[in-house]
């Protein structure tokens, strides 16, 4: 019964992956060779790229696990009409597709038409019509605040559900001997969700590298490079400049980082697991 | 007495927060549906208009022009097929993870967790000279297998622990009573976790429902495309059309958004069980 699994589904990844490997070790002309991997160490677009990935993977991440957590907490408080907040705040920004995510803020940070000038204008936070989308500093602060739009909500259902697990008791007993909210969030809530925290910042970690369709909607990885991560560049290297080998190299390395990031949270979560 | 009014309080402020960051959260997507119902006029109106003042329709008629209906019916087609091969593929191997010990499952079970991980577009190349080779590029059937390593891994998991919130004595009293273990399956696990199953069906149909990378890539043909696909031609690098664009925006959003609504219990339990307990 498991066979159509481990056919299948391991056949098609196990081939998919060798293919990988071997396109990357091959020149034009189906030779062998390490020039694909030496070309991308020589290439400043990959540095770039990596760099980018960096801001753009702790600045999502960031705000995603930390807006998640303020909902999930606020949900908790509330008797009534979680449903209903749960929906508009968690499963509205879920169920959109990339690409309408993508154009809709697209739209949105428009330097002209867009609503947000607008507003940011009109309730006095900006003096002047900001370029959102011109300059490689601000594009990248653009895709991050659409990103955590996009993706908070998956750590507010993950602290959601963990916060459910905490048992009443201990905020119970804390509150008569006397500790304050800060003391029970940071004494009670933080330990007892930390397990949870740690699976959460995995996956946000992992899939957030991974998250290609939002940036490649709003900037295509300009101006400049300046929102281009590792991912987009890829893509930008087989369907732009068809230089398919570099790009199976480069996504090999890609896919070596990102397992060791895997296997370093699950060693640590194991760890936790056994003390 | 100080105890519950500072209860009342807390929920009060916590209350006004929920709905400040609800506003903030819906208003992208509000101001999406108001913008599909402005005249390009209004869109590209300075000061900028917030309602429009005569709601047209124009848009949608338009997309109904560049016959949306198909590219909508394909993402049906893809979406169902991603569905079902999923869970044919899946529903097993994630029942034997929930009641057997057999050679091999550590390391299997540790392959599943990881696939959830790779990156799309380190298999989009492969994939594509793997479907052509096989003459599948460019049919549904090849979208369809290309979105299955994706898809089944976290419908494994998802089935898992469905399966295993079921009391293993439940399938016991009915071996006793003569059921074989495909009978007891099919008779009393499979009705029991059917919300779930359904549940996770959905997810991966939904995964294809909004997957843009491999959909565009990999079919090629004007009629085989999806929903994804017919949006991103709207998007320029120099012009876009916002209005159809946003129009075809809120017809492919409301599928999803309405299932999600109605099956979010089960679909938090499932991600959260899945990701959280493993």
């Amino acid at each position: 019964m498991i066979m159509p699994y481990v056919l299948i589904i391991m056949g098609l990844v196990g081939f998919m992956l060798l293919s990988s490997v071997v396109m990357s070790f091959l020149d034009d002309r189906g030779k062998f060779t390490f020039q694909n991997y030496a070309s991308i160490f020589k290439d400043s677009v990959f540095y770039k790229s990596v760099l980018n990935t960096c801001v753009w993977v702790v600045g999502s991440v960031a705000g995603q696990i930390t807006l998640g957590l303020v909902v999930a907490l606020l949900l908790m408080q509330i008797r009534y009409g979680q449903v209903f907040f749960r929906s508009v705040i968690l499963i509205l920004p879920w169920a959109t597709l990339d690409i309408v995510a993508g154009v809709m803020w697209r739209w949105m940070y428009n330097d002209m038409y867009g609503v947000l000038n607008d507003i940011l204008v009109k309730i006095g936070l900006s003096k002047s019509y900001i370029p959102w989308l011109a300059t490689p500093r601000m594009a990248m602060l653009a895709v991050i605040i659409a990103n955590i739009w996009k993706g908070f909500c998956l750590s507010g259902m993950f602290f959601l559900a963990g916060i459910q697990t905490i048992p009443q008791e201990l905020y119970e007993a804390a509150e008569i001997d006397g500790a304050n909210a800060f003391g029970r969030f940071w004494n009670i809530t933080v330990p007892q969700l930390r397990p949870v925290l740690t699976t959460t910042l995995m996956f946000t970690i992992i899939w957030t590298i991974n998250y290609f369709p939002l940036i490649y909607i709003m900037t295509g990885g300009g101006p400049n490079y300046g929102t281009e991560t590792v991912v987009t560049y890829i893509y930008r290297l087989s369907f732009r400049f068809l230089e398919y080998n570099k790009a199976a190299a480069l996504s090999n390395v890609l896919f070596l980082v990102v397992f060791t990031i895997a296997y370093l949270f699950t060693r640590k979560m194991a760890k936790e697991v056994a003390a | 007495m100080r105890r519950s009014t500072k209860r009342k309080a807390v929920r009060i402020i916590s209350y006004v927060l929920l709905s400040f960051i609800a506003v903030v959260v819906a208003f992208p997507f509000i101001w999406l549906v108001l913008t599909s119902f402005k005249t390009y006029e209004e869109i590209y109106s300075y000061p900028i208009i917030y309602l429009p003042k005569s709601w047209t329709l124009e848009h949608y008629q338009k997309i109904s022009s560049l016959d949306f209906h198909r590219y909508f019916l394909n993402s049906v087609i893809v979406g169902t097929g991603t569905m079902f091969l999923s869970l044919l593929i899946g529903i097993f191997p994630a029942y034997a993870f929930s009641r057997y010990s057999f050679r091999g499952k550590a390391p299997l079970l540790v392959s599943v967790l990881i696939f959830q991980m790779f990156p799309m577009i380190v298999f989009l190349v492969p994939m594509f000279k793997f479907l052509d080779k096989v003459g599948l590029l460019d049919t549904h059937f090849g979208l369809i297998l290309a979105y299955i390593p994706f898809t089944t891994p976290i419908t494994i998991v998802f089935l898992r622990s469905f399966f295993l919130s079921v009391p293993r004595s439940l399938e016991e009293a009915a071996l006793i009573d003569g059921c074989t273990r495909t009978k007891a399956f099919f008779r009393i696990i499979f009705p029991v976790t059917l919300p779930g199953i359904a549940a996770v069906g959905v997810y991966a149909f939904l995964f294809a429902w909004s997957e843009l990378l491999y959909s565009m890539s990999l079919l090629i043909s004007k009629r085989l495309q999806t929903i994804p696909t017919f949006l991103s031609v709207f998007v320029g690098q120099y012009q876009t059309r916002w209005g159809p664009l946003f129009a075809g925006s809120v017809f492919a959003t409301l599928p999803p958004l309405v299932v999600f609504i109605l099956l979010q219990r089960y679909f938090i339990s499932g991600l959260v069980s899945g990701a959280v307990k493993e």
